[in-house]
């Protein structure tokens, strides 16, 4: 049976390897000695030598790289893992393979070579990257999670973070229910800033951006997912390192062979999940218990929910290819990745395209990477906002709102409505008659070039190029029911928004080693900007709907209003110096220390320039002498580190300046004109975050590597917190001001085990799992500003939760609830006795219960194989946080009853109307999620002429749900920014089943 | 090896060459160099005017919510926005009714930040008009507005933190006295009232010429004695007649056949103030500056889509009290809408409102309860976020009752007469058969003067602010002053907080 390793962690990693094959040839002639003929003439006088290399189970491996020790000439091995070398007897070979160990021999006179590699089992030679460069995992001294490929998540997977969720400790991935095109949210070891930015740096083959880069390459064409987590590993990102960095990889093709690969998925999705409301006869019992007059019944048996939503349907198409000869290899994919939501008329059809090439000049010292990703990408969605004034939510939970009594058509045939009901919507005429669509293009291209000047010396450029181009275009139409398009006549509108960013560097990298020393060093100087331009345009007054937001000239000028037509531009820049050197001793004490320089645009005319040191150390615990004599331990590191990152994503552009812009229309001098006013508080003194952490980490194996684990703990603290902080008014014209001023601290744990129970030949049983446990307070809030005491406290952050100084981020601060009154009104303690419920914010009758953001994050990840077969599992879950009910609270109170359905848990609680929003609605946010199923068959092939490789496989996706909370889910928003932590109405979780598909030609 | 320095040097003069960081704004402009030029003191100028329109968020004077009117109407007893049974509208607007306020809520916080946003772009604008060299006549006009607002903070508020340049920081500035503030407002308008210009209406419709800068004048004397405790009736009659220099007459009280309450006394409440007697008014119109909701706040759904087109939100009603003191002959009393039988169009199935309200926070009032005001019978553009009417601030029924008032004070009732009867006349009432009491001018004012925002100020002069009435019980007198915001006490530890509060 022959083994196909390409689907490994092995290609992208491989070109990396190569690249620093060469940027570390330690060849003593400079540039152009290479080009010298004698160096051919030797070729001659060598000896051929041939071998095959295979696995311990006897399986050749193919794509192995053979390489004369400390040169980079070699070869490859081929599919049949047969290769060919000319050698001088006695010269060292080291052949090399992500996933195995690397193994050195001495040429002897034997020129057949029959090579064994070991399986790396503690994977320490696995190349990961990290910013600006590779390391062997060994040679880590920071914080970071490597998940390859091979250890991804299946199923409908329609964004790269959906493949790594529960994978790595300390790094939390939620999804906010299931809606098409919806990306999920991740933490990288929580909240580090308020209004900052938590949002992680992502770096893909080394362009980097926000986190919307994810979605626009294939996640099926993803090699690796590195995380840095600690600030000695980000810190080398300096001004944008603060919420951690997200590193991919894509897959590259190996010299030496040629594929074609088709991936595929098809999948089903269902509601996983809904809420218990009334239907018309139940509404009717209700309505005549409460004395809701008849005339609110308007006789008809709808049910909303079931109307708006219906089966959902996923598929992933990607089909790749590539190949490999010497000195040039490239891969090109297509990928499709199209959703039809759960919810009538949202869906989000991406596709993708994408190249790599890779290509070697100058006898190896000049290496060329070109990449260049295109997609499209349409989205058509209700709108995420609609309803009535005491109600908003996205248009699903407006289907609680309607009365399953109320018809959906009048007798005519028009949408029903109903006038009594103030801004009344009918949430079918919405979904089927307001246009709400967008299209994405997004393009982006790289160069790298690597360009060996002399032994261990290398000097490289890499410049990218992005451009991302929105269009949206929305019509809503009388006939949708909304009062916006009521009062309008209908209203359309189209907005384009243009991004364009561009980086450079420039980097020189030397590394160089004496006796047991080693020493690596890097510079580099970047350049970025990146411009943001749009325009809007809307109109008003529709004859009727035949052309939506199409012809906007087709409004009535009469209508038009002053922010109709918009435009905007702003830009920012970055300037960036970094080094870094490594040095080690004996591969058993490292030490990594970089620095990094920012400037920026968006800082303030005050603090203009940045910077950001860090330092780390390992030592290898295992490799001393004392641990050579037993079996338990097979690896040991400590790690320990500290560094200084900054944060400047949640900086716009222009913020630090007193502007003039427009702010509507007034009246003077018997005109209309064009009202000016200043936009913001100034503040010249604005700058980055700054987050200071220290991470101590071990990582282990134990019993021959069949345990592995990692240990971190880590504290980190955001001074010049970013805020919007209260302000005096007067003198300042707004009362808040975007400045530095307070701090936050952040502490948690993280833990990550696998055991591989069985490991044999013909199964394997391996058990993983991780947790994580933080914690989180803000320091303080207060400070001064421009020299003038702020004193900033008990912010409201969402639906009764607060920030607290001296608490954790977004607690609440909330009324208790002590039952209702005869008239079935609530009632809530009055703390201070005083006899007023005060609701302000900062009032005594408020306690603290809990915060929005989870205590701890786990999950498990069983995978068994046996034979052909493959299972895996993912279970994952948090808690410890609270949950502000707000869909309850709204759909609990009989006075609505009237003109709104209710939840039938109201009947329970029996309350008529409630002033407060007290700790009735608040409920405990632990959950445990089946998040995932896969069971997986490889056929064998190998009496198939063309084929290398056939894998189907089956995946159920949110199998079940373990959790107390009464509403539809309780992974919501939990990411601590402003607005989390509460229910407010989600678009549903799905579960779904899929099938898979995997054929190599 | 030469070739690396070559290089090495290359990639340094890089290094130095590209580390331009500076901010280019290619989408708005400098605030100093715009408010330098010209232009931008005239933008300046206009700013603060636009401060003036309501709108959402619970800015401007009046025409839209959560702001300054309903600050001092709602808390006064000619309006309400009752909570009902339906489960609609919040208990703001009850609270304030019922005199329950606390320096938390949020329309208490919203008027106070309009008015210091306003105090700003006051000082800003003369500010830059003294730099601009701009003709007297504009920096008077803005220092006349800047006295406007302080006048209604001090009214509101009391004892407020007083600045009139920008570039100060808030230990700077002191938490002056009503009493401090009151003689700045006055002395500043003594000052430059006379070189505002005397052009009435056209371009000068909705700006401080020297006719409202002496109404301004007058209501500041009028309340003097609530302000400092000193009384300057005579001074405010002086300003009154100042005023009347202006040659306004009232506005015609006529039968009109083609207006909806059948009077031409309701063009004053209409899409233009008229020129003859409004002395200063908000101009509107919907969406583009400001708006005006109070019809259609106070009409229920159904009744809006009928008479209007546009479905109305059901909310603001007026108290039965209120309303039982309207003479029935009188015009004004038109705007009222309750009963079977209602002045205005009676469309098929128009709503019957019951001029009782039962109850305004819990369970909260019936859907069709309370009598309706159309005075501001919505005017074109309109939809159902408001309406164009413009608003008068000042106008002259209020100047000659005013001046009634201050007569009456100083013991020459029967000099007041005159000016009581010419208001009662216009609507269709006879004279006065005595003298005018305090009381007849009181009521009087409340007849005229309904839903203007002038309510609270009046019932604070005349002693029945705090007393029980319509659904309101009795209060404390503390309840005179409103509290001065939380989020101000926080964001300024040196503010004293009102008594009381």
């Amino acid at each position: 049976m022959k083994k196909i390793y390409h689907k490994k962690k092995a290609s992208g990693i491989r070109t990396f390897l190569l690249i620093l094959a060469i940027t570390f040839n330690p060849l003593l002639t400079d540039l152009f000695a290479q080009i010298n003929p004698t160096s051919k003439e030797k070729v001659q006088q060598l000896t051929k030598y041939e071998g095959i290399i295979t696995d311990q189970n006897g399986d050749v491996i193919p794509g192995v790289s053979i390489v004369k020790k400390g040169t980079t000439t070699g070869t490859v091995s081929d599919f049949n893992g047969k290769f060919s070398l000319f050698a001088n007897e006695g010269e060292l070979i080291e052949c090399s393979f992500i996933g195995f160990a690397s193994h050195e021999i001495i040429l002897g006179p034997t020129t057949m070579l029959s090579i064994v590699l070991k399986e790396d089992i503690l994977g320490l030679d696995e190349v990961v990257v990290i910013g600006y460069g590779v390391s062997k995992k060994r040679d880590l001294t920071g914080a970071t999670s490597n998940i390859s490929s091979k250890d991804f998540n299946s199923g409908a997977i329609t964004n790269p973070l959906q493949q790594i969720s529960g994978r790595a400790a300390g790094v939390n991935i939620t999804q906010v229910g299931s809606e098409p095109g919806s990306s999920p949210n991740i933490r990288i070891r929580g909240i580090t800033s308020l209004i900052g930015g938590n949002d992680p740096l992502v770096v893909v083959d080394g362009i980097q951006g926000n986190l919307d880069l994810l979605s626009q390459i294939p996640p099926s064409e993803i090699e690796s997912i590195d995380i840095l987590k600690d600030a000695s590993s980000t810190a080398i990102y300096g001004s944008r390192g603060a919420p951690g960095v997200i590193i991919v990889t894509t897959k590259k093709s190996k010299e030496g062979e040629t594929y074609v690969e088709y991936n595929g998925t098809l999948s089903v999705d269902f509601l996983a999940d809904k809420l218990e409301i009334f239907n018309a006869e139940e509404w009717r019992e209700q309505a005549n218990i409460w004395g809701v007059p008849n005339s609110e019944d308007h006789g008809s048996d709808t049910d909303w929910y079931d109307l708006l939503t219906q089966t959902g349907f996923t598929q992933n198409h990607s089909v790749s290819f590539g190949g490999g000869a010497n000195n040039f290899n490239y891969r090109a994919s297509v990928s499709a990745i199209l959703q039809k939501g759960i919810v009538i008329n949202s869906s989000n059809n991406n596709y993708i395209a994408r190249i790599q090439a890779t290509q070697k000049a100058m006898n190896g010292k000049l290496q060329l990477t070109i990449n260049v990703n295109t997609n499209i990408r349409k989205n058509e969605g209700s709108p995420s906002n609609v309803g009535r004034a005491a109600f908003s939510s996205n248009l699903i939970t407006n289907a609680y709102v309607s009365r399953p009594t109320d018809p959906v058509l009048f007798e005519d045939g028009t949408y029903y409505s109903d006038e009594n009901v103030f801004q009344y919507i009918n949430p079918y005429a919405v979904a089927e008659t307001i246009v709400n669509e967008n299209e994405t293009h997004n393009l982006f291209g790289s160069l790298r070039a690597d360009l060996e000047l002399a032994k261990g010396l290398t000097v490289g450029w890499f410049g990218n190029w992005r451009k991302v181009d929105l269009n949206s275009g929305y019509y809503a139409p009388v006939a949708s029911t909304l009062t916006s398009a009521i009062d309008n006549s209908g209203i359309a509108n189209v907005t384009t928004n243009l991004t364009d960013e561009k980086l450079m560097d420039i980097s020189l990298n030397y590394k160089t080693s004496f006796g047991k020393h080693k020493l690596g060093a890097m510079a580099v100087y970047e350049w970025q900007r990146q411009a943001y331009q749009g325009h809007f345009a809307q109109s008003r007054g529709f004859i009727n709907d035949i052309t939506t937001y199409n012809a906007l000239q087709l409004g009535s000028i009469s209508e038009a209003l002053q922010g109709d037509v918009s435009s905007y531009k702003n830009d920012r820049k970055t300037v960036s110096f970094l080094g870094r050197t490594n040095y080690s001793y004996s591969d058993k004490y490292l030490l990594t220390a970089s620095i990094r320089r920012d400037g920026s645009s968006v800082f303030g005319a005050n603090h203009k320039w940045g910077t950001f040191p860090s330092i780390s150390g390992a030592w290898r615990i295992s490799e001393e002498q004392f641990l050579k004599n037993q079996t338990i331990i097979t690896n040991l590191k400590l790690r320990i580190g500290y560094g200084v990152t900054g944060n400047q994503q949640g900086l716009s552009p222009q913020q630090s300046s007193q502007l003039v812009g427009e702010s509507g229309t007034t009246y003077f001098n018997g005109d209309l004109i064009t009202n000016y006013d200043v936009t913001q508080n100034a503040n010249k003194d604005l700058r980055w975050e700054t987050r200071y952490q220290t991470n101590l980490g071990i990582d282990f194996g134990l019993f021959r590597g069949n345990l592995n684990g990692t240990l971190d703990v880590y504290t980190a603290t955001t001074k010049n917190l970013l805020f919007n902080y209260t302000v005096p008014q007067p003198p300042y014209p707004y009362n808040s001001i975007v400045a530095n001023v307070g701090s936050l601290k952040n502490k948690g744990v993280e833990l990550s085990l696998e055991y591989r129970m069985i490991n044999t030949k013909d199964m394997s049983l391996t058990v993983g799992g991780n947790v994580s446990l933080t914690s989180n307070k803000v320091i303080e809030l207060s400070g001064s500003v421009d020299g003038i005491d702020v004193n900033t406290d008990y912010v409201s952050w969402g639906y009764n939760s607060y920030l607290v100084e001296g608490k954790s981020i977004g607690t609440f601060n909330i009324l208790e609830n002590k039952g209702k009154d005869e008239t079935n009104s609530e009632v809530v303690v009055d703390r201070n006795n005083d006899g007023v419920i005060d609701q302000g914010d900062q009032s005594a009758d408020r306690y603290f219960a809990g915060s929005v953001l989870p205590k701890y994050t786990y999950a498990f990840t069983p995978a068994l194989r046996y034979k052909n077969f493959d299972l895996s599992m993912v279970w994952c879950g948090s808690g410890g946080n609270k949950i502000y009910n707000k869909i309850k609270k709204d759909f609990s109170l009989f006075e609505n009853l009237g003109k709104s359905n209710l939840l039938k848990s109201s009947v329970e609680s029996g309350l008529y109307t409630s002033d407060y929003g007290s700790d009735l609605w608040l409920e405990d946010g632990d959950y445990l999620r089946f998040e995932n199923l896969t069971i997986g068959y490889t056929i064998n092939t190998d009496q198939l002429k063309y084929v290398n490789s056939i894998r189907l496989s089956v995946t159920g996706n949110n199998l079940a749900l373990f959790t107390k909370y009464s509403g539809l889910d309780p992974e919501l928003n939990l990411s601590g920014g402003n607005g989390s932590g509460y229910d407010a109405g989600i678009y549903p979780r799905t579960r779904s089943f899929s099938v898979g598909l995997n054929v190599i030609f | 090896m030469n070739k690396i320095s070559i290089i090495s040097l290359f990639i340094m003069v890089l290094f130095f060459s590209c580390t331009d960081v500076e901010e280019n704004v290619y989408d708005k402009y400098n605030a100093v160099e715009f408010y330098a030029s010209s232009e931008g003191a005239n933008a300046a100028l206009a700013s603060v005017y636009a401060q003036i329109a309501g709108n959402w968020d619970g800015v401007g004077y009046a025409g839209a919510d959560n702001g300054w009117y309903d600050l001092n109407s709602m808390s006064a007893d000619e309006q309400v926005v009752p909570h009902r049974n339906t489960g609609d509208w919040q208990l703001d607007f009850a609270r304030l009714y019922l005199r329950e306020w606390l320096p938390s809520d949020l329309i208490v916080t919203n008027a106070w930040n309009w008015l210091y946003k306003s105090v700003y772009l006051a000082n800003l604008a003369i500010e830059q008009l003294e730099v601009a060299d701009a003709t007297p006549s504009k920096i008077a006009e803005v220092k006349v507005l800047r006295a406007f607002f302080y006048y209604l903070l001090i009214d509101d508020y009391g004892n407020v933190p007083f600045y009139t340049e920008n570039n100060m920081s808030v230990d700077q500035i002191p938490q002056a006295s009503r009493k401090e503030v009151f003689n700045f407002v006055v002395s500043e308008l003594t000052d430059n009232i006379d070189q505002l210009l005397s052009t009435k209406g056209g371009d000068y419709y909705g700006r401080f010429n020297k006719w409202a800068g002496y109404a301004l004048l007058a209501k500041v004397y009028l309340n003097a004695e609530v302000y400092t405790g000193t009384a300057m009736w005579d001074e405010c009659i002086e300003a009154c007649e100042k005023v009347s220099e202006g040659g306004f007459e009232l506005h015609s009280g006529a039968a009109d056949d083609s207006n909806p309450l059948g009077s031409q006394y309701y063009e004053l409440f209409g899409d233009v103030c008229p020129d003859d007697e409004t002395i200063l008014a908000i101009y509107t119109t919907v969406d583009v500056v400001g708006r005006n909701i109070f019809s259609i706040r106070s009409l229920g759904g159904t009744d809006g889509t009928l008479l209007l087109g546009y479905s109305s939100w059901n909310g603001s009603v007026v108290p039965q009290d209120y309303i039982e003191k309207f003479d029935d002959n009188d015009i004004r009393k038109r705007q009222f809408r309750y009963g079977t039988n209602p002045y205005g169009p009676q469309p098929a199935g128009f709503i019957e409102y019951s001029l009782e309200i039962t109850n305004l926070d819990n369970p909260g009032a019936d859907r069709n309860a309370g009598a309706r005001n159309i005075k501001f019978w919505p005017a074109e553009p309109m939809n159902s976020g408001g309406a164009s009417n413009d608003f008068p601030i000042f106008r002259y029924a209020d100047i000659l009752l005013m001046k009634a008032e201050c007569m009456v004070r100083t013991g020459n009732a029967g000099g007041a007469k005159t000016y009581v009867d010419q208001v009662r006349e216009r609507v269709g009432l006879n004279a006065l058969a005595n003298d005018p009491t305090l009381e007849d001018i009181y009521n009087e004012r409340g007849f005229e003067l309904s839903w203007e925002g002038h309510r609270r100020q009046d019932m604070i002069r005349f002693g029945t602010f705090t007393k029980a009435h319509g659904m309101a019980p009795a209060v404390d007198n503390h309840f005179k002053l409103f509290p001065i915001p939380t989020s101000a006490l926080n964001a300024n530890t040196n503010l004293t907080q009102n008594p009381g509060y």
